[in-house]
């Protein structure tokens, strides 16, 4: 399954043993991934009660917080790595939460759907919003908030300080590194504080 | 009878007893019972005063107040929770208790993570007040046995 090899891409980006969090971690697969493979500790962060027990049971640890209220229980450079994968566009705040993620991060890397991606383009072309496997919305009920592209995020990267390390597309589950912008549905960043 | 209020929320005041009467109509007195909510806070105060010996109480109240973990640490909690680093936590708050409000099991949360210690934290969206505690929400319920669970596995029992 797609959705899986791209934990599996993303995990590969993490150190070994690193200390991370996870922004938004759903059931906590990723982070119980990244314990029993790359020896990583750590915690996730989610406000879904149902997302919350899956942690749980996972035995992750997991702190209940909606991250609009930002991350100020969180102290600057406290985690080698956090990742931020597919939430931030769910978030209002999304440029806010970026430089928190920077700030308590030595890394962040960060994924999201890429609206510019080629049958995205043609369905606006023809006058609709797509609804695609990425985003499978109609636009009147997505919580796709802020979509942007993987072009928009080199620039909100370098409006707000970040250095970009590494980045790249991915399309069921296959790393693209030709015209990411064009030719991936999810587009993944790495970067640190400049 | 002030402390019993403490136990609960707005909301679940509102809920079982809003401005209820016991009787008709309003008596105009100082003296009398006359809404439910004042006959039912009566009751746990007349409760209370036959369970427990008032200087007790106040003792409690006296060693509650006395406590601060961060004193002994120049009011830096975070260094007060050092001893705990290796241990693992799971705190639960509820959003309507203002008995134990959410914002200082926060500040236990980070206290702990500044030590870096395991510890995982639920804020249940519960209307009860501090009562809540007590009464069965299936997600508080739901984290502490999975919790639960996972010692017992890990201690083989």
């Amino acid at each position: 399954m797609s959705d899986h090899k791209n934990l599996e891409v993303i995990a590969q980006m993490v150190p070994q043993g690193a200390r991370v969090l996870d922004l938004g971690c759903g059931t906590g697969e990723l982070l119980a991934y990244l314990r029993e493979r790359r020896g990583c500790t750590g915690y996730g962060v989610e406000l879904d009660d149902a997302n919350l027990l899956g942690c749980a049971k996972r035995g992750v640890n997991v702190i209940q917080l909606n991250l609009e209220e930002g991350l100020a229980l969180f102290k600057d450079r406290s985690f080698d790595v956090v990742l931020q994968l597919e939430t931030l566009q769910h978030l209002r705040n999304a440029e806010n939460m970026l430089r928190e993620t920077a700030r308590v991060g030595r890394m962040g890397i960060v994924s999201f759907p890429n609206f510019a991606h080629w049958p995205n383009r043609l369905s606006v072309v023809r006058g609709r919003m797509p609804v695609t496997k990425a985003l499978p919305y109609e636009w009147y009920d997505t919580p796709n908030i802020r979509v942007g592209t993987y072009a928009d995020f080199e620039v909100l990267a370098g409006k707000n300080g970040l250095d970009v390390i590494d980045s790249f597309g991915l399309q069921q589950g296959q790393v693209v590194r030709r015209w990411p912008n064009l030719m991936a549905s999810v587009a993944v960043f790495k970067f640190q504080r400049r | 009878m002030i402390g019993h209020i403490t136990y609960l929320s707005d909301d679940s005041m509102e809920a079982k007893f809003g401005r209820e009467l016991r009787a008709t109509e309003l008596g105009y007195s100082t003296q009398d019972i006359e809404f439910q909510i004042e006959s039912y806070l009566r009751h746990q105060g007349e409760k209370f005063s036959e369970y427990f010996d008032a200087n007790t109480y106040l003792l409690i109240t006296r060693a509650l107040d006395y406590f601060d973990p961060a004193l002994p640490f120049g009011g830096d909690l975070s260094k007060a929770f050092a001893v705990a680093r290796d241990k693992k936590f799971l705190l639960v708050s509820f959003t309507t208790d203002w008995r134990f409000s959410p914002a200082r099991s926060r500040e236990l949360v980070k206290a702990l993570l500044d030590n870096r210690a395991d510890v995982s934290y639920a804020e249940i969206d519960a209307p009860h007040g501090h009562d809540a505690f007590l009464l069965e929400d299936p997600r508080y319920h739901g984290v502490m046995s999975a919790y639960f669970d996972r010692i017992a596995n890990e201690v083989g029992a």
